[in-house]
């Protein structure tokens, strides 16, 4: 028979043991990513990896800047669409919806959010790019794309409507309901009592929402966003099929073009030797991104207890 | 209390009010007038619908969906009860302080002027001099006057509920419903803020909710015992203290039970 302390001793070693292995691991791929792109980044140099344009087989330059700008483009994109359709759902869901939908209406927002990535993606190739081209594509070049200046930006193409806003609006879809439900677990922590004050006070549902629900969830809402915003920097196989991975300078918002992630997964099977290091370090600079982001967020949501 | 012999006039008078949570009957054909510029105490044992009372005067129970009133309050001989009462204005001439302090989380001074600001109160000058008035009011004007700019939530938890104090006073209500406003306090911020509340009167009309016997004693003209969502007992605070008519007020009052 075990005492107890040695049945405690035993769970605690287990704990500890399992704490441990999960640094280790994270550890052992940041190891990893940094040795495979050491002769990249000796080859290049980081900064300079880091400033090239260029991705270019048969010449063997490979930079990050064009992956790079994509994956923060389509990131803020995706996030500048996303967070006023998700904080509306989430005030929905708090304030206006009659009790009886609640929990349905709450349920599918958390079951959006556990549709596999892979899936956005097929749909965004099939059902989304086509709509982009046929309907979106022309009325935005015909409008906005007869700017001067800026308006070449905004000019259709013909690539079936793969491309830079496709992808970020993919990314957009795929990342509402997880703000949303940030969001409306957020609200729903303002304390009745503080909303009352409010209410006392002779404010509207709308003034106590504006001016009291929503500062009071800020910081909530803002580690949400940037966890959210993690996501959608190191999304994968939605962006992938709908980006176009082209390695072309933007010249349209429509383009194809490519993300640090669009790169990986579609040249890792082939690549071999500085591609393939090269491929490594974009990796490495998405895993430090992705580090300084929930960084970030740790420093506004609430301390969990 | 020496001149009080012929009984001010009534702000509110609640006749027969029941009030239902649901299918939960938790007030009991309530009747007991508020009397103009008086304290009103409410006391009675956890539970016994003082809380439930109080949020009848300013309607706070339409927030949620299922409440139900029965009965009338009146307030110049209208039901504030009725449907088409203004409960935006209703609210803002009966200000409301809860058990806890809800600052706002915004600077002291837009606390203050919340209220006034959702009364369409822009100009800079009318909003601070109302503001001081305010704060000079709850006794906080001079703990806070060189921080109006701080976040409100950083003020200790005595001066936090004088600020939610202030915050309502500012809007000047007709009626303040004081709802156990002290009990998270310490002896010396509950001193203070009695102090305040008995200073209030010459202004206002107080209703407030206490499960503090000896509180009640000390700051009311009026007692009102609650018991099992019924209304036990009403009168002065004297007697209900000293020569109570009911013996379950009697017993309450003596401590031997609740
Ligand atoms: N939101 C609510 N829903 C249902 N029942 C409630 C609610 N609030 C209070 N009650 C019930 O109403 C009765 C009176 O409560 P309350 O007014 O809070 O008492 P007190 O303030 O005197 O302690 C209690 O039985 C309580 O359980
Ligand atoms: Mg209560």
């Amino acid at each position: 028979m075990f005492s107890v302390t040695l049945k405690n001793q035993i769970f605690k070693s287990m704990c500890a043991f399992s704490a441990v292995s999960v640094l280790l691991i994270v550890l052992g791929m940041l190891i990893t990513l940094v040795v495979e792109s050491f002769p990249a980044l000796r080859h290049f140099g980081f900064l300079n990896f880091l400033t090239t344009a260029d991705w270019n087989y048969s010449k063997e330059i490979f930079g990050a800047l064009r992956p790079l700008t994509g994956t923060v483009i389509s990131s803020i994109i995706a996030l500048i669409a996303a967070v006023p359709v998700a904080v509306g759902t989430a005030i929905f869901l708090t304030e206006l919806c009659p009790d009886k939908l609640r929990r349905p209406i709450g349920t599918a927002v958390e079951l959006l959010a556990a549709i596999p990535s892979i899936i956005y993606g097929m749909w965004g190739l099939l059902v989304f790019a086509p709509f982009m081209e046929k309907y979106v594509e022309p009325v935005v070049s015909a409008s906005l794309g007869n700017l001067p200046i800026i308006g070449n930006f905004f000019q259709a193409n013909t690539q079936g409507g793969v491309g830079l806003l496709t992808a970020s609006l993919v990314l957009a879809i795929m990342i509402i309901p997880f703000i949303a439900s940030i969001s409306r677990d957020a609200f729903n922590q303002v304390p009745d009592m503080l909303k009352e004050s409010a209410y006392g006070l002779g404010a509207t549902r709308w003034e106590t929402l504006y001016q009291v629900v929503i500062p009071y969830s800020r910081n909530a809402m803002a580690g949400g966003i940037i966890i959210a915003m993690g996501r959608a920097l190191g999304e994968t196989m939605a962006v992938a099929y709908v980006i176009g991975n082209r390695h072309a300078p933007l010249d349209s918002i429509f383009s194809p073009y490519s993300t640090i992630t669009s790169v990986m997964a579609n040249e890792f099977n082939e690549a071999a030797n500085l591609q393939m290091s090269s491929l490594f370090a974009l990796a490495l600079i998405l895993f430090l991104a992705n580090f300084l982001a929930i960084i970030a967020a740790n420093r506004f949501l609430p301390a969990k207890k | 209390m020496a001149e009080q012999k012929s009984p001010p006039e009534d702000i509110l008078n609640v006749n027969n009010l029941s009030f239902y949570y649901g299918k939960n009957l938790a007030l009991n054909q309530v009747t007991l007038p508020i009397r103009k510029n008086r304290i009103t105490s409410l006391i009675g044992p956890s539970g016994c619908g003082k809380t439930t009372l109080l949020r009848c005067f300013n309607r706070m129970h339409d927030l949620y969906p299922n409440n139900r009133y029965e009965g009338e309050i009146l307030m110049n001989s209208h039901n504030i009860l009725e449907k088409n009462v203004d409960i935006i204005a209703l609210r803002s001439s009966l200000g409301m302080v809860f058990q806890k302090p809800t600052p706002f989380p915004m600077s002291v001074f837009d606390n203050i002027a919340y209220g006034l600001k959702l009364k369409n109160i822009r100009n800079q000058n009318t909003l601070k001099e109302k503001v001081e008035k305010a704060l000079r009011q709850a006794a906080l004007w001079d703990e806070v006057k060189d921080r109006l700019k701080e976040n409100a939530t950083g003020l200790s938890g005595g001066q936090q509920q004088r600020l939610s104090i202030a915050r309502t006073l500012a809007v000047e209500p007709m009626v303040m419903l004081f709802d156990e406003c002290t009990s998270a306090l310490d002896p010396i911020s509950t001193q203070k803020i009695e102090d305040l509340i008995v200073d209030l009167k010459e202004e206002m009309t107080i209703v407030a909710v206490t499960h503090n016997m000896q509180q009640a004693a000390r700051i009311s003209d009026y007692t009102a015992l609650m018991y099992i969502g019924k209304l036990v007992e009403y009168d002065e605070t004297d007697n209900i203290f000293t020569r109570p008519k009911n013996k379950m007020t009697e017993e309450y009052v003596s401590g031997r039970f609740g």
